[in-house]
């Protein structure tokens, strides 16, 4: 599943930068880390994998200084250290980016790199020109084509991740651990994200990278070490070993038998043939005359970059965004969209792609999420049916194999993944007629994620039209009976299954097509 | 951090459990328990110290006191739980009071034109600021600051702030001076303020809602719910209770007077906030208002029973309201 341009060739360095050994860690009855080793070289990138809960997030923890280890040492450059907080890492040379950002939103780029160490006059005042040109220099140095004055908080995601990564990068680093940091990415993006990467490396940075997509660690680490249940479950060269013995390792022998379907995609189903949703014409402020069916029991995928339109052509059929031209008809009935209570009411439902933000209600429980939309189905004369709603959210936990203690849980208590299929469980019954997915698996691990494909094929299995934005390629060509190619507010192309087989090919698809859209590029990094 | 191999456990729920749920709801809260400590503490605390304190009369005059705070504090809680505040409703009662009387003054003399002036009043203030929040996306901070010194001035436009002497004396035994099943009526309208507040937010599907769009207004608007009716309707419901809380508080005193109850807007966010609701919206429940507000009533009280100088009791009202917020915060 290697991409193109793959830094893996290069050699394993021999200098080692950091060794942990034998670290334990114990969060009251919990042993979240035994005897946990890791080693990272100057100028390595190492990956690190493992399911939610294996351990990774604490580890990193350790190393970061935020918490403190209950035996097991760490040596740096061959010295041992010993981190009691945040600060004496970063001193030792040690940077982490989170996934949530720590940018001042309202500055510049540039600004936002020089944060606390302005160039300034002897009066105090920032020296705003060497300010810009040593940002400018730094940036180009790394290769990160951000532009230095604009407003972070104007920025696209992506850029401001790549801003952040840029800001640990700078000062004297020696280790940067990177986590996720290309969950929600696209493919352009990894591969800009990845050039930087290997520019820190070639000056001798060691890197540890947690991922959660088992192509990247192909693509960019030269070792993998994967955690499973908060123990070592194996260190492997990368270059000698394959995604089924990373799969095994992550999920342990007993359980892979049911996961290694990833690979095999599902076979070419006949669809019936009547059009659930469609769009002709349909145009705003960010789509341009899109043509698009779904048919009932498809599921269609929407491939394209980050602002490309694919979540704009969702959010477009939520009736979230206001139609401005064409038509949208469901079932074969013209429908003007008025509103997300308009599409639930009309058969139409979106799992978004910021669960956090707009799936759920965090401090709500697991019941009470599930029922929110269907609010009306469970009272009578406007008086709640609370038994009514609890069964029906413990039919939908049970279906979709929510780990939780109960209906009742908060579901801030869950883990990424259930929390995903409490936001499916939002719409298990009554069957959606249009199922619209955005990013449906980010930040989901590999488990959940095949139950959460599970769900995705029930629902069309069982009659939904499923229309479905990705940034994983991947997850696209195995699960999708069609996928359209949205380039800059229109749909370039619609493949059928069997068109296309493979993600690389996939990807030079869009990129042929983004090529041929300049325009697109500029407004993403205006 | 869930295993991933743990078996699926859901545990279906027994007659008694659902019953502890119920309980639970009406008690919900970080720490409810503390609220009650804390009140259980006050009565000790006062009626050691004053003979005056530990009686059914003086009960029933704390009760008589808290009656404004109490009834607007069953929609604030509304209004706090969506994620919003109305500074206004002082002077909305205010307003609503003068339109009672003038009313009444004006149109035979009916109690009932006033009851509907009162009311009316107050909902339209309500309705007004709801949908100045709503639709122009004014902070409601902002909006019911304004309509704390507009409604205030209005009031007191209205008869170059003189008072409007109300001669019903029906009105008055409905609302201020009879007694309902034994109880004074304007304990007994805070008992049904509350008791609706209890029904509207706990077991109506406008309470969900309310906790929905407090606890994540997006996820609500994904959710097919109309967050901008859902929050006017709470302003809409303060600002009508804020107009009940006006036909007690006259026909109490037989007039109704521009310049009443100015700054208890800040007791009735106090009292919401000592009874568990978070000012980040989406947790609070009505029991625990009705006990933030006694707190607060029985502060007032028993300060005075205890001959505490003004300047001082503010003082320590002041205090004490922040210790037991610190305390019952999560």
């Amino acid at each position: 599943m290697e991409l193109s341009g793959s830094v893996a060739a290069e050699s394993l360095p021999s200098t080692s930068l950091v060794m942990v050994r034998a670290i334990n860690k114990r969060f009251g009855g919990v042993r979240a880390l035994r005897d946990v080793n890791l080693e990272v070289r100057a100028g390595e990138v190492h990956a690190l994998l493992g399911e939610n809960g294996a351990g990774k997030s604490t580890l990193i923890k350790i190393l970061s200084g935020v918490h403190s280890l209950d035996s097991g040492t760490i040596d740096i450059a061959g010295k041992p250290v010993e981190f009691d907080s945040p600060a004496k890492s970063r001193e030792a040379g040690i940077a982490v980016v989170y996934q949530d950002l720590s940018l001042v939103e309202s500055l510049s780029v540039a600004d936002n790199l020089l944060l606390g160490r302005e160039p300034r006059t002897a009066l105090g005042f920032v020296r705003k020109r060497a300010l810009m040109a040593r940002a400018e220099a730094f940036l180009q140095e790394l290769g990160i084509p951000l532009d230095t004055r604009a407003t972070v908080g104007s920025l696209p995601f992506a850029y401001r991740q790549m801003t952040e990564i840029a800001k640990a990068l700078m000062g004297e680093v020696r280790l940067l651990i990177l986590d996720e940091p290309t969950s929600s990415l696209t493919s352009d993006e990894v591969r800009i994200l990845f050039d930087a990467i290997g520019k820190a490396t070639r000056r001798g940075v060691g890197v540890i990278y947690v991922t959660h997509r088992l192509n990247e660690v192909f693509e960019i680490s030269q070792r993998v070490t994967v955690l499973r249940d908060g123990a070592n479950a194996g260190t492997f060269i990368t270059a000698e070993t394959d995604m089924k013995r990373l799969v095994n390792a992550i999920v342990g022998s007993d359980r892979s038998a049911s996961i290694g379907t990833r690979a095999a995609p599902t076979a070419k189903r006949a669809l019936d043939p009547s059009p659930v949703l469609s769009l002709s014409d349909v145009s705003n402020d960010r789509l341009r005359a899109v043509d698009l069916t779904v048919l009932k029991g498809e599921v269609h995928g929407l491939a394209g970059l980050i602002g490309s339109g694919r979540t704009e052509i969702l959010e477009t059929v939520f009736g979230l965004r206001a139609l401005e031209g064409g038509a949208i008809e469901i079932e074969g009935r013209g429908w003007l969209p008025n509103g997300p209570a308009d599409a639930i009411e009309q058969g139409v439902a979106l799992v978004p792609e910021d669960r956090h933000v707009q799936g759920l209600v965090l401090d709500h429980s697991v019941e009470r999420n599930i029922t929110l939309p269907r609010i009306p189905h469970f009272s009578r004369w406007g008086w709640m049916q609370q038994r009514a709603a609890i069964r029906r959210a413990e039919s939908a936990v049970a279906r979709l194999a929510v780990k939780a203690q109960g209906a009742s849980s908060l579901v801030r208590t869950l883990s990424g993944g259930n929390q995903q299929k409490v936001v499916f469980g939002k719409w298990n019954d009554p069957r959606p007629r249009v199922l619209l997915l955005d990013e449906p698996t980010v930040g989901v691990d590999v488990g959940a994620r095949e139950e959460i494909y599970a769900v995705i094929r029930n629902a069309a299995r069982d009659g939904s039209g499923v229309l479905m934005v990705s940034s994983d390629l991947v997850e696209l060509i195995e699960l999708c009976d069609r996928i359209s190619v949205i380039v800059d507010g229109y749909v370039a192309r619609t493949l059928v299954r069997g068109e296309i087989d493979d993600a690389e090919e996939l990807h030079h698809l869009l990129q042929m097509y983004q090529a041929s859209e300049p325009g697109s590029l500029q407004e993403l990094s205006a | 951090m869930t295993e991933l191999t743990a078996p699926n456990v859901v545990a279906s729920p027994t007659r008694s459990d659902r019953r502890r749920k119920l309980v639970q709801n009406l008690l919900r809260g970080e720490r409810p328990y503390m609220l009650y400590i804390a009140f259980v503490i006050l009565l000790i605390v006062f009626s050691l110290s004053s003979p005056w304190f530990l009686s059914v009369d003086n009960f029933l005059n704390i009760g008589r006191q808290t009656t404004l705070v109490s009834i607007i504090a069953v929609g604030m809680t509304f209004i706090i739980i969506a994620r919003q505040i109305d500074l206004s409703v002082a002077s909305t009662l205010a307003l609503s009071g003068m339109a009672a009387a003038l009313a009444m003054s004006q149109i035979n003399n009916s109690w009932i034109v006033g009851a509907v002036a009162g009311l009316g009043t107050g909902a339209l203030v309500g309705l007004i600021n709801g949908i100045l929040t709503t639709q122009l996306s004014i902070p409601s901070f902002l909006v019911t600051l304004g309509s704390l010194s507009m409604a205030r001035g209005l009031a007191m436009m209205v008869t170059n702030t003189k008072p409007v002497i109300i001669t019903n004396e029906t009105y008055f035994a409905i609302f201020g001076e009879g007694t309902f099943l034994g109880i004074p009526v304007p304990i007994a309208w805070t008992l049904a303020a509350m008791i609706v507040g209890i029904l509207l937010l706990h077991y109506n599907v406008f309470g969900r809602r309310i906790y929905a769009v407090g606890g994540n207004p997006t996820a609500a608007l994904y959710s097919g719910i109309n967050t901008k009716r859902i929050t006017t309707a709470a302003f809409v419901l303060t600002g009508t209770l804020a107009g009940l809380a006006a036909l007690v508080l006259s026909a109490r005193s037989h007039a109704a007077r521009p310049d009443v109850v100015q700054g208890m807007e800040l007791d009735v966010i106090a009292a919401v906030i000592l009874g568990g609701c978070s000012l980040f919206g989406g947790r609070g429940y009505i029991l625990g208002t009705l006990f933030g507000s006694l707190i607060i009533g029985t502060l007032n009280n028993g300060l005075v029973l205890l001959g505490v100088s003004s300047p001082m009791q503010l003082v320590i009202k002041g205090a004490i309201i922040v210790a037991a917020v610190a305390f019952t915060k999560r």
